[in-house]
């Protein structure tokens, strides 16, 4: 038996008969998780048959979202639910055993949601790290063609070189004022 | 038919090593529901991941349970090694498989020692930890811890073991395996023993499939599945491996499993101890995980199969980590088989199925 695992993407009203479907395929449930991202939470179902995983992902779920519980055909997963309900806040409707929001006993609510103040800080050091690095990728590309065209130029005739430099100088100038506007 | 009764039962008992809670409804001296509650000691160790990078989470991982320190440090640095597509040297393939089947070994003993003290058996409770204890003093020589090893890293392991050390592991384990015969035989074959068990708890191979029970409770109901039987690591370099099986579904078939299952384990590191290949240990991961970039994995911990996933964000700290632990997935099956049992074999039920709770908190 080999190990395979992909990644899929489920439309969150199919996710009820999604399970069903697999239930009836013979298809064992393995677990749900959520992943708090910046458009909102995605929710990831997984099954396995004959050592293949799909994880099957519901993409961009708002937040205090909703989604049918499948408990009533694997039983096993208000386990998972209830967690997710009570560290994610995405609620799931019909489970078997609803523990309400007191699966655990938590200091805050949605504990999962929140994004550290060292987080957001470390996520925006990225990011502006992300954009020097790339304008300056730009600013060598832009160096290197410039060298590049001077060495045409100057295997040109001189008259014609001067006119394609005059040409390029008002091609900077325009462009640069575009730029301050 | 006499009156419903609530009683509760946990989170402080003395059969349980963990906070479990669970709703017993009884009718006389039956149960006939049972509503579980866990929830007393979620550690919130998945938020982690925010301010640990991929390297230093290996360390968080392992201190999830300390039963399972080794698999899911295992289990981790598989995960980030398939997200990362990190090939691991073979020789650091064996070392992770040797001391993960000797922690599979550990919590056996562990769990085997409690069931005998659960059912008054208090001598061979202390015969269980004496043997445990021999298992820990490999850990140490090896890793230079008993309990939390941290010998894993992404991308192979950090300490390497010389051909004298295996040895002296092997014939550790022949004077385990020789003691542990004895305590075996007594253990199946005791009369008050299987007075306890045998018949008890039932779980038909069709109830742990549709509840998608795993590891040593699901093989009790004769389910073949082992996380091992995929041949990942060295697990595929193995000459043959079957699951060990038991079609009774009772929790005399859940102690024989488990029984048989440390023997397994000791043939397991006897082999791979023989053909362990020469090399490197472990190999430079350079760079961090894709943003987005995803993946899962299921290993075999000592209780069953267990779920991990990890996702990049393109910087050294992952997006986010997740493990479902084998617990999790029989709490359903364990209240599944509570239903019908007479109140007196409840705490019998429960040690069967081994629920680890600090692991499926986390």
């Amino acid at each position: 038996m080999e190990f395979k695992q992909s990644f899929e993407e489920l439309a969150a009203q199919d996710v009820h008969a999604e399970a069903q479907r697999r239930k009836d395929s013979g298809w064992r449930y393995v677990q749900i998780l959520a992943v708090n991202l910046d458009n909102g939470v995605d929710v990831i179902y997984s099954y396995m048959l004959d050592g293949n995983l799909q994880n099957l992902v519901v993409k961009d779920m708002p937040r205090d979202g909703q989604l049918e519980s499948i408990g009533d055909i694997f039983l096993e997963s208000f386990v998972c639910e209830n967690e997710i309900h009570d560290l994610f806040g995405i609620s799931f409707t019909g489970m078997p055993i609803d523990f309400h929001g007191k699966f655990y006993r938590l200091s805050c609510d949605k504990p999962m949601t929140i994004i550290s103040p060292e987080q957001l800080a470390r996520r925006e050091k990225e990011a502006k790290a992300k954009a020097v690095a790339a304008a300056k990728k730009e600013k060598d590309a832009q160096n290197a063609s410039d060298a590049d065209m001077e060495a045409k130029l100057a295997a040109m005739d001189p008259e014609k070189a001067a006119k394609v430099r005059a040409a390029m100088e008002a091609k900077r100038a325009k462009a640069a004022q575009k730029e301050a506007e | 038919m006499g009156k419903a009764t609530v009683i509760p039962f946990g989170p402080q008992h003395p059969v349980l090593p963990e906070p479990l809670h669970l709703d017993l409804v009884v009718e006389d001296e039956t149960v006939v529901d049972c509503i579980p509650q866990i929830g007393f000691v979620h550690r919130g160790l998945e938020k982690l991941v925010e301010t640990r990078d991929y390297n230093q989470f290996i360390y968080v991982a392992e201190r999830i349970c300390g039963i399972c320190a080794m698999g899911h440090s295992l289990g981790y640095a598989e995960t980030v090694e398939s997200l990362m597509n990190v090939e691991v040297p073979k020789r650091a393939q064996y070392l992770r498989v040797i001391w993960h089947e000797l922690s599979r070994i550990h919590s056996h003993l562990l769990w085997l020692g409690l069931a005998a003290d659960a059912f008054g058996f208090e001598s061979m409770f202390m015969h269980c930890w004496r043997l445990r204890e021999r298992v820990l003093d490999i850990f140490e020589k090896t890793t230079g811890g008993r309990v939390i090893l941290s010998v894993v890293s992404v991308g192979g392991v950090v300490r390497d073991m010389d051909s004298a050390t295996l040895q002296w592991i092997c014939e550790v384990l022949d004077g385990i395996k020789d003691e542990y015969s004895k305590i075996m035989k007594t253990l199946l074959t005791d009369y008050s023993i299987k007075n306890r068990t045998v018949g008890v708890g039932f779980i038909s191979k069709e109830e742990a499939v549709n509840l998608s029970i795993v590891g040593p409770f699901a093989r009790a109901s004769n389910v073949n599945y082992d996380a091992r039987l995929f041949g990942r690591g060295a697990y595929g370099d193995l000459s043959d491996f079957q699951p060990i099986l038991d079609a009774q579904g009772d929790c005399y078939a859940r102690v024989k499993v488990r029984c048989l299952e440390v023997l397994q384990s000791i043939d397991i590191i006897k082999e791979l101890s023989a053909k362990i290949p020469e090399g490197d240990i472990a190999v430079k991961v350079k760079g961090n995980p894709e943003a987005g970039a995803q993946a899962s994995n299921v290993l075999e911990q000592p209780r069953g199969e267990c779920y991990y996933y990890a996702r990049g964000n393109g910087s050294k700290y992952l997006e986010r980590m997740r493990m479902r632990t084998p617990t999790s997935q029989n709490l359903a099956g364990m209240t599944v088989a509570l239903k019908g049992c007479d109140l007196a074999d409840v705490n019998m039920i429960i040690l069967t199925i081994d629920p680890c709770i600090s692991c499926t908190e986390r």
